[in-house]
């Protein structure tokens, strides 16, 4: 007995420990993150001088970086921990159900149709194509009942290939080949606000207030019910969260992918599955993930960087590969 | 007050409840008896609105059920499932944090820790609170999903068959927490219960369902009779007193012819 609620105790303070490590972490890069750039003026000794121009570049320029990251990353994972609970399913995330390839159809078409228009145009596409095809989405998978959680990725994938190939055959109809070409890439250096953004701390808020019942709705239809849960109306806003998240996400910064997937999956693996405990910790850690991204992304061939989503689709792919085959050998 | 008024229930063509009526006693224990298929879990489940009847009404408290929002239903009546698939790798306290939704809407006060403290506390469960429930005995997973229930404090209890995987000295033990909630809190208990010797000993009504129908109820001492059982179950039963108590016998019905031939299988 003694030894037991010792052993208790050690598990929560470890738990403690861990998030203090990611904050920790979280403030160190956030720290790096905002003092590199091809600017070399800015500097701590600058800052510190309170040299003018330093600080109105890193106003300008650094701190809005560092906070769409801290927008894009948080979100995208909570998205991915959200439709995981959702959909009781590991391996469900916005990059591998088609709705971020549904929503750059969504961008592309607004193009097309409206010519180029103010980015929230773009967003409210986005997230009407992006809501649409995660339900019909989430319809097929109810249909159709998968032996294995591990091919629900690969149905997503080619779902989500399948739209892709769309928007391809559209922009290869309208000459818009090149339009897409620039969508289609993830990148925090778009010489654009990142304004739109902030809209993504709408459906975070939610995601935290709602923690508790996407907890409950993961549990299935049958107990919601018996808990007096509205189960569609909880799965349905889930969705608009995910929705507005990708959308956003999608607009300002491009698509990033495997933050949503592997993510939660990484901090369910420690902590279980109930949403309201692991939100905070999904939110750092997928913070910290892109951060460390970013920064490799714009020390690598400095003053120059590459595109971020390339590195996240390195390192990311090789978590994904991990966690895949630890879940096939281990089960679920 | 939940009553029944002439429900009827079908999936298909299949009639599954046949205008069931039912005045569920308050403050008392009714066991819920009958044969695999005979429409227990499916009566449960109508009158605690999970699945509608196809006709007649519930009405709880004078109100029927189906005009009622599913919260407030939850927050009168928590109801114990037969089967539970775990789609969620949760610890018990969390599970048992669930229990308290319909009141705290996910956003938990002291009120309600103090709630789910109890309810992990009465089904002894302090030592495997932060164990995840797949990693739980089937027992041990029973008693974290009944502490669920506990925690939920509404004034009428549903259980389908919650003795599923305790062993004897736990199946005891819930009999009793039971009747402790039914005499110290008042509440109201309706139980799906094989074993009929545990109806007899703990239940205070019992009900018997055959084919979708109750075709018998009162109280249990006069349904613990050979006719009525043997009429319900189909099977023969002995009654034999211990003491003041009716023990039901069921196995075995001529001992000596069984072990003959038995040691003829030997030979
Ligand atoms: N979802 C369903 N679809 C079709 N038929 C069903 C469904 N659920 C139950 N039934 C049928 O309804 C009848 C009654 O089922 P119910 O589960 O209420 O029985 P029960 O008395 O609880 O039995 P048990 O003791 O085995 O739990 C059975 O014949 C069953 O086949
Ligand atoms: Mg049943």
């Amino acid at each position: 007995m003694k030894e037991k609620s010792g052993c208790i105790k050690r598990a929560g303070f470890n738990s403690r420990y861990k998030r203090f490590v990611l904050i920790l972490a979280f403030l160190v890069l956030a720290a790096v993150s905002v003092m590199i750039g091809a600017d070399k003026n800015v500097n701590p000794g600058s800052l510190l001088r309170l040299d003018a121009a330093a600080w109105q570049t890193f106003w300008v320029s650094r701190v809005p970086r560092t906070a769409a990251i801290v927008l894009t990353a948080s979100g995208l994972s909570v998205s991915g921990l959200i439709m995981q609970s959702l959909s009781s399913n590991k391996f469900m995330s916005p990059s591998t159900s088609g709705t971020t390839d549904a929503a750059m159809l969504g961008v592309l078409l607004s193009f097309l149709l409206l010519g180029d228009q103010s980015r929230f145009v773009q967003l409210l596409f986005a997230f009407v194509f992006a809501l649409a095809s995660t339900m019909l989405f989430m319809a097929i998978l109810g249909r159709i009942p998968l032996r294995e959680a591990v091919y629900v990725p690969l149905v997503g994938m080619m779902y989500g290939g399948i739209i892709k190939a769309l928007a391809n055959a559209v922009a290869y109809r309208t000459n818009a080949l090149q339009t897409l070409s620039k969508i289609g890439l993830g990148t925090f250096n778009r010489f654009t606000s990142f304004a739109m953004l902030w809209l993504v701390l709408i459906p975070l808020a939610l995601a935290v207030l709602y923690a508790a019942r996407f907890s409950i709705a993961g549990m299935g239809e049958d107990f919601s019910k018996s808990l007096g849960l509205h189960y569609k109306r909880t799965v349905f806003l889930g969705l608009c969260v995910i929705a507005v998240i990708s959308a956003a996400t999608f607009v300002t910064v491009g698509p990033i992918a495997f933050v949503g997937l592997i993510i939660p999956n990484m901090v369910t693996a420690f902590y279980g599955d109930d949403v309201k405990k692991t939100i905070p910790d999904v939110m750092l850690l997928g913070t910290v993930f892109v951060m460390v991204c970013d920064i490799f992304s714009r020390l690598i061939i400095y003053p120059y960087e590459i595109a971020v989503s390339f590195t996240i689709g390195i390192i990311g792919g090789a978590i994904f590969l991990v966690i895949l085959f630890r879940r096939v050998r281990y089960g679920k | 007050m939940i009553e029944l008024k002439q429900v009827s229930q079908a999936y298909g063509t299949q009639d599954i409840l046949k205008n069931v009526s039912l005045k569920i006693k308050e403050k008392r224990i009714t066991a819920l008896v009958g044969a695999n298929g005979a429409g227990k879990t499916t009566l449960l489940n109508v009158a605690a609105n999970l699945i509608p009847a196809k006709s007649g009404q519930v009405l709880l408290d004078g109100r029927d059920i189906c005009q009622m929002e599913t919260i407030e239903i939850a927050r009168k009546i928590a109801i114990l499932k037969q089967t539970q698939h775990l789609s969620m790798r949760i610890t018990v306290q969390e599970l048992v944090a669930f229990g308290r939704y319909p009141h705290s809407k996910g956003r938990l006060k002291s009120a309600d820790e103090t709630k789910i403290r109890e309810a992990i506390a009465y089904m002894d469960l302090e030592n495997i609170k932060e164990k995840f429930i797949d990693e739980l005995s089937g027992g041990q997973r029973q008693r974290a999903y009944i502490a669920m229930i506990l925690a939920q404090d509404t004034r009428y209890v549903f259980l389908d068959e919650p003795l599923n995987n305790l062993d004897i000295k736990y199946s005891v033990e819930m009999m009793t927490i039971l009747q402790k909630l039914v005499q110290e809190l008042d509440k109201t208990v309706i139980i799906v219960l094989h074993d009929i010797n545990f109806a007899a000993a703990f239940a205070d009504e019992i009900v018997a369902m055959k084919g979708g129908e109750i075709i018998r109820e009162g109280p249990a001492e006069s349904i613990i009779d050979g006719e009525t059982l043997k009429d319900v179950f189909d099977h023969e039963f002995h009654i034999i007193r211990v003491g003041e108590r009716k023990v039901c016998v069921y196995f075995q019905p001529q001992p000596d012819r069984e072990i003959k031939r038995s040691k003829d299988c030997f030979i």
